[in-house]
């Protein structure tokens, strides 16, 4: 026993049997050794009256081995005797992540139709050949003669959906690539969970919008997945509703981490160029470099609006006109309420109208009348053009809103849709998120007559946007 | 995300495969694995990347020796596949042309790594590149890059026992040692590691690393240990740790070994030319390992000793 090599990788399955072979032959042994001491011991009891120390402990050995050969799960003893008093070895943490193998080839799939074709690449439904299971491939887009190779968006993608589990992000199972080996430009599968709907598709095909019930649903599981990647520094940074998946049973997934990477603390340089135009957060659209989870959050507020009307919210035409159109929904921002934002690159020129907060102050409640005062007060705050204001990820979770009646519906009880991606291949009018490249300056925009006449008319009409 | 603290580990059967097939004789793998390993961390330097870059590189450099024969691809273009794959994932990437250049100025007769006796004259003829050079290194090396990324399913993900190092030394007060010396006694024993033959950082847990190096920083400045199995606070048994302690003494008493063995080694660039030489030599067929069948149980064995 003292003498046995220790397998110090004693973690695989082949191993676990070796060991459970191997034990079961040494407890076969044991058990010989434990009653020849026995019958020894009862001899020796039968010479002498006095038992020794070191006998008492053998059989104190041997009784413990006697239980161990019974029920009790195999422990590691240790191979130099430790003194009585401490006997009981403490229990270690073994932390357990597999090993590494090569990926599989693509050819373990069937593809069975496509589902859609972006600026990021191609996504198709397949089966599993061994098992039947059905699941979503989608093909890493690489650029033939890319002088920086593999592209790192997309490994990060890859780094990112590897390691997150959560019920709420869609989950990655391989990564398989194409039988080309040598080639640098072979191709590379994700192989992600199928799941049977986007967000944009249905509210698109929808006649009814959601209730206020299964909004609230949706959001509550959005705003988890995001608290998640939030909480292991991972932001998104290209939430919208042709990014969220959601299954047949009510279950909301949020997809596609192109754009996703870990942010550490200090934070590193991050690019500007990040997340689609129309959920685009206004300081990102001013420029700013060291932006965080509120960049996000803000997307986050634009998809409840989506949810809440079935149109996305701020449609801007081109940078210019997305600022624009936020300022005309949140209002202008002051140095009151949003301190600092002049010292944002593209805001140092702007021009901005100045009239009390009154006439330039937020719309938001008057757009969406139908909103009970706890929605858009939670509306209010992820449309906060200040970032600092936005509330977490996870102060979300704790808001009014979803304690209020209607209570969030069960997902259970969500309607079913009839299958976009089982057919045929979805349609857009979005604009995509943004490709690497140069940053859009805004330059010199004028923004002082917004909110001209907003007072004489209704609303959205009456201003005008002139470039100098 | 337990990944932060852990890393995949390489399994009996990948070691034993990677054994069982080897191309070169067991001398030789290893005096290749460890001079692509220091190249990498004198590459790791040119190219202004902290430690915590470079070491990661190794690690995957390690991973990625299980999978295939280091004499399939020129040992220089493997290394600097590695560090430029790490650098791209991390905080500071580097460029092709960076990359491309440090390594021309490591395998040149200008190289620093590889000391010829007199101070080298700086002649950047010896490491200028050519377009065409440049370009046939960057295919080289882009090739590689997707190659390793493949043989390792894309997972590159490394947890370093260096932060844990210092989180332990904390937690144990500093073992009433400097603050610095003991610090940096352990964070050599961890770099030293790297380099080792015996891949320790793919067979054993950070948290495992570091303590080991912790206890042998404490050895050698004579520090006073706690008198219990402190370890165990760790999640390190003392079998674990009794093995990582002698690995980790016993790489410098290896680099010197080798020296006597490969008289000219660490003079320049070890290249696959060199290695198919010293096979020559020694009277071995280059290229596929199955020409000497070696009895299965001799190379158990020799695996077990090895730990």
């Amino acid at each position: 026993m003292s003498t046995k090599p220790k397998s110090r990788w004693a973690r695989s399955a082949e191993d676990a049997e070796y060991e459970a072979r191997q034990k079961k032959e040494k407890e076969e042994k044991r058990r010989k050794k434990a009653l020849k001491l026995q019958e020894e011991e009862e001899k020796k009891k039968a010479l002498l009256a006095a038992t020794t120390t070191s006998q008492t402990a053998e059989t104190n050995d041997n009784d413990d081995d006697a239980a161990s050969s019974s029920s009790r799960p195999s422990k590691r003893r240790k191979l130099t005797p430790e003194p009585a008093s401490n006997s009981s070895s403490a229990t270690l943490l073994r932390f357990d992540v597999g090993t590494w193998k090569p990926s599989r080839s693509v050819d373990n799939y069937d593809k069975l139709n496509d589902i859609e074709e972006g600026t990021y690449g191609w996504v198709a439904r397949a089966t599993e050949l061994a098992t039947g299971r059905v699941v979503a491939l989608k093909r890493l887009k690489l650029e033939a003669g890319d002088p920086n190779g593999l592209p790192v968006t997309g490994l990060r993608e890859i780094q990112i959906l590897k390691n997150c589990r959560h019920r709420n992000v869609v989950a990655m199972e391989e990564v398989v690539v194409g039988n080309d080996v040598s080639k640098p430009d072979n191709s590379i599968f994700l192989v992600l969970e199928f799941v049977e709907h986007d967000l944009k598709s249905i509210l698109q095909d929808m006649p009814e919008p959601f209730l206020s019930s299964e909004v609230k649903r949706l959001l509550l599981q959005l705003t988890s997945g995001v608290a998640y990647l939030h909480q292991n520094y991972i932001l998104h940074r290209d939430l919208k509703t042709s990014n969220l998946l959601l299954s047949n049973r009510g279950l909301l997934k949020i997809a596609d981490f192109g754009m996703a990477r870990y942010v550490g603390d200090p934070r590193p340089k991050l690019t500007q160029l990040v997340v689609t135009l129309w959920y685009r957060a206004p300081e990102l659209l001013l420029g700013t470099r060291t932006y965080d989870a509120a960049v996000d959050m803000w997307s986050v507020g634009c998809i409840m609006g989506e949810l809440i009307t079935r149109e996305p919210l701020l449609q801007g035409s081109n940078e210019v006109d997305q600022i624009s159109k936020v300022f005309e929904l949140c209002g202008v921002p002051t140095e009151d309420s949003w301190p600092g934002f002049r010292r944002l690159p593209n805001a140092r020129s702007l021009r901005l109208p100045k009239q009390s907060p009154l006439a330039s102050g937020s719309v938001i409640r008057a757009r969406f009348p139908n909103l009970t005062a706890a929605g858009a007060s939670l509306l209010n705050s992820l449309l906060a053009l200040d970032p600092e204001k936005r509330p977490s990820a996870k102060e979300m979770l704790e808001h009014e809103y979803f304690r209020q009646d209607p209570k969030p519906k069960p997902e259970s009880l969500f309607p079913t849709f009839p299958s976009k991606a089982g057919q045929e291949r979805r349609r857009r009018h979005e604009p995509d998120a943004p490709v690497r490249g140069q940053a859009v300056a805004l330059g010199d925009v004028d923004f002082s007559g917004i909110f001209q006449g907003r007072d004489k008319e209704e609303r959205g009409a009456g201003f005008s946007l002139r470039m100098v | 995300m337990s990944s932060l603290l852990a890393n995949p580990l390489a399994t009996p059967s990948q070691l034993y495969r990677r054994a069982s097939s080897a191309t070169l004789p067991r001398d030789v793998d290893e005096a290749v694995y460890f001079a692509t390993q220091c190249l990498t961390q004198a590459a790791g330097r040119l190219l202004q990347l902290p430690q915590s870059v470079t070491a990661q590189a190794n690690v995957l450099l390690a991973r990625s020796w299980l999978g295939e024969s280091p004499m399939a691809h020129e040992f220089s273009d493997v290394s600097a596949a590695t560090i430029y794959l790490v650098s791209k994932l991390g905080p500071l990437p580097r460029s092709p042309r960076d990359v491309s250049n440090v390594y021309a100025y490591l395998s040149s007769a200008n190289s620093a790594l590889f000391p010829s006796g007199e101070l080298p004259k700086d002649d950047p003829r010896a490491y200028y590149q050519t377009e065409a050079d440049y370009y046939a290194f960057q295919q080289r090396m882009l090739g590689l890059e997707a190659r390793i990324l493949q043989s390792l399913s894309f997972d590159t993900q490394v947890s370093l026992p260096h932060p844990l190092a210092i989180t332990y030394l904390q937690t144990l007060d500093f073992l009433s040692q400097p603050r610095t010396t003991v610090s940096l006694r352990t964070i050599q024993y961890l770099n030293t590691a790297l380099l080792s033959p015996q891949m320790l950082y793919i067979t054993h847990q950070p948290n495992a690393l570091a303590t080991a190096a912790i206890y042998n920083a404490a050895r050698d400045l004579g520090a006073k240990m706690p008198e219990h199995e402190w370890w165990e606070v760790f999640d390190v048994d003392r079998e674990e740790l009794g093995f990582l302690v002698v690995a980790m003494r016993s790489v410098e008493g290896w680099m010197q070994k080798l020296k006597e063995d490969f008289p000219g080694f660490g003079n320049n660039m070890l290249k696959r030319s060199v290695v198919e030489d010293e096979l020559h030599r020694r009277g071995l067929q280059v290229g596929n390992g199955d020409n000497a069948p070696r009895d299965e149980e001799d190379e158990v064995m020799r695996m077990m000793d090895s730990r």
